[in-house]
């Protein structure tokens, strides 16, 4: 009966010595903290390390871009509207202003942007006081000190290329996208020419119809083109087509 | 008319307090009573100075540095004396633990003013500024006697270790047994509190409490029994002595300073034996009632406990203040926080590296393993005994 007590005593007393070895651990641990640094970072006075092409608040230089609108039509979130400022010379253009309060720093503006003017920077501290100052304007957007690491490429361009000074693009002149012409559909009203933002889009004339008229078609130069898509979201009667690369 | 001009130094004259026919300790020396009595001299001296100035030749000059005034003077500032410099050893304590524990976490530990230290007075005036609330429907009278008896105990306690020949508040024959008892009456006003809280959780940690106290009390009293059958006395200028005059007893005493080690773990409810308070389980255990300052306080007397529990360890096994091949150094004390501090270490170790028993673990831990391994110290001691080696 006694013996029934004992069933539960600890067969081989020597196994409780497992203790042991989480405090081993520990103490290597400890060694290790107390002669290096800690894994903590001291926050306000010092900062990580981030990349180059760490994807921040985006970025815009307000002289490279065109306001051809990609970046409004890439943003998942919708947070980049196009709105109308003077330029350096007064002139009115339209560029991008990113509402940072709905932005999800994808960077995907960046990425699609075709001229590079809209970049990703590194800059994440943007706690502002009121919704209304989360409102980053064209020239607000402004980082000095942009690298070639933050126009983040569209095509497979890595920091590593760029830091070994091949910072081009992968892709040759003519494997590029571009509009593209159904003459048939067109009926030569001039919107593609109005809307591009590089003025890339000429009219030619191209005969006369049957009353006499002179029939415009729109001839693209591709060394300007920076296929934004903007002719073939305005064309009336859809004659106009990216023609993607495959 | 003539002023009579006397000179300070007719009012503070440094005696000797041995001299002094009312000095409480007898025939021995004692540090802060000393400086306590010598603080008095300057700063009563200077106001019966003051005093005679204005009025010569008044009685009350005469009466504050007087021997009996003198004594009494001279305990009030030795009782802040010996409270101050437990009190800032066991922040010292806290802040070590802080930090130890941070390191090996991988993190910083607490960063606010003196490498962390002050993280305690920011923690302490924080908990003050609180509001001091109690529930409705507790027992007021055991809520109220339970949390300040065991504050109070923890702070006995503390202020009763001695840490040195020259520094200490009573010098007991029995004084292990005495802090012994003091120390162990925490876990059944734990009890008791964790009933009158009229709070599940609490209840449940104050049973946990009683668990506990059931499971390590009788190996831990073994251990000090066998301590004190080595020594051959249950005062603990004389334990420390006779380890200076032999060896530590953490030598023939190995399996016993381990034991003992977890046991004042246990007593001092520290992880990895903290199941009363088991803030993962029940929300703080039997402290979950307790808001505000009482809280605050609650955690620094757990805090003197550890150091209590730490300075016992170094009492019983590791030669107190002394050092091997010195003896009594030039500052003992020193010698003695250090020890403790390193017991501590310790602690910190383990609290880090094992994770909380279960509560039907600590029955077959207390009975089934600490209990066998005193019993083998004792054996192993009383054998040292009989053949003679000590």
């Amino acid at each position: 009966m006694a013996m029934k007590y004992l069933d539960k005593y600890p067969k081989n007393l020597a196994k409780s010595l497992w203790v042991l070895k989480p405090c081993w651990a520990v103490m290597k641990l400890f060694a290790k903290t107390v002669t290096h640094r800690s894994m903590t970072i001291l926050y306000p006075y010092e900062k990580e390390w981030i990349p180059d092409n760490y994807r921040g608040r985006p970025g815009l230089r307000f002289d490279k871009c065109v306001g051809c609108g990609m970046c409004v039509r890439m943003c998942p979130t919708a947070c980049i509207k196009l709105i109308e400022v003077p330029d350096d010379e007064g002139k009115p253009v339209m560029r991008p202003q990113v509402n940072l309060g709905r932005c999800a720093m994808c960077g995907y503006c960046a990425e699609y942007c075709p001229l590079d003017a809209m970049t990703v920077t590194p800059d994440y501290e943007l706690a502002e006081y009121t919704r209304y100052d989360l409102l980053y304007g064209p020239r607000r957007l402004n980082y000095e000190g942009t690298t070639p690491g933050m126009e983040v490429k569209l095509e497979v361009t890595l920091p590593s290329d760029i830091e070994n000074g091949n910072p081009e693009r992968r892709v040759s002149f003519f494997d590029l996208d571009r509009p593209e012409l159904t003459d048939s559909k067109c009926i030569g009203c001039k919107k593609c020419a109005k809307v591009c933002p590089v003025n890339a889009i000429e009219m030619v004339e191209k005969g006369v119809n049957d009353k006499g008229k002179p029939i415009l078609r729109p001839v693209i130069d591709n060394s300007k083109c920076i296929c934004c898509s903007n002719c073939v979201l305005d064309c009336p009667k859809d004659a106009l087509q990216i023609k993607e690369v495959l | 008319m003539v002023q009579e001009y006397s000179s300070i130094l007719d009012w503070i004259v440094f005696n000797d307090p041995m001299k002094n026919p009312y000095y409480p300790f007898v025939d021995t020396y004692n540090l802060p009573f000393d400086i306590g009595y010598k603080l008095w001299e300057i700063l009563g001296g200077a106001i019966a100075w003051l005093i005679n100035l204005i009025f010569p030749g008044n009685p009350v000059s005469t009466w504050l540095v007087c021997d009996a005034t003198s004594t009494l003077m001279g305990l009030l500032i030795f009782m802040l004396l010996i409270f101050i410099i437990a009190f800032v050893s066991t922040l010292i304590v806290l802040w070590m633990e802080r930090k130890c524990l941070g390191r090996m976490m991988d993190r910083r530990g607490t960063m606010v003013g003196m490498k962390g230290f002050l993280q305690c007075v920011a923690d302490g005036l924080k908990t003050f500024m609180k509001e001091n609330t109690a529930p409705k429907k507790v027992d007021k009278m055991t809520y109220w006697w339970c949390v300040s008896l065991i504050v109070g105990l923890s702070v006995l306690v503390l202020c009763m270790v001695p840490l040195s020949q020259r520094w200490f508040v009573v010098d007991y024959q029995t004084g292990l047994l005495i802090i012994m008892a003091f120390f162990a009456l925490a876990p059944f006003l734990i009890l008791v509190s964790g009933w009158a809280q009229n709070n599940k959780y609490s209840l449940i940690g104050g049973m946990r409490a009683a668990e506990l106290m059931i499971s390590y009390e009788v190996p831990m009293l073994i251990l000090i029994a066998t301590t004190a059958l080595l020594a051959g006395s249950f005062n603990i200028g004389d334990i420390v002595n006779a380890q200076n005059e032999t060896v530590w007893y953490i030598i023939p005493q190995i399996i016993g300073a381990i034991t003992f080690f977890f046991c004042a773990t246990a007593e001092a409810e520290r992880v990895p034996f903290d199941i009363a308070e088991a803030e993962a389980e029940l929300v703080e255990g039997w402290q979950t009632e307790y808001a505000g300052m009482k809280w605050g306080l609650i955690m620094l007397g757990d805090y003197m406990r550890g150091s209590v529990s730490c300075s016992m360890f170094a009492i019983l096994y590791l030669g107190g203040w002394t050092l091997p091949f010195i003896g009594n150094g030039p500052i003992p004390e020193i010698v003695f926080l250090l020890k403790s501090y390193l017991v501590f270490f310790f602690m910190i170790l383990i609290r880090c590296a094992l994770a909380r028993v279960r509560t039907d673990q600590i029955l077959n831990i207390g009975w089934k393993v600490f209990m066998p391994l005193s019993v083998i110290n004792l054996a192993i001691v009383l054998l040292l005994k009989v053949g003679g080696v000590f």
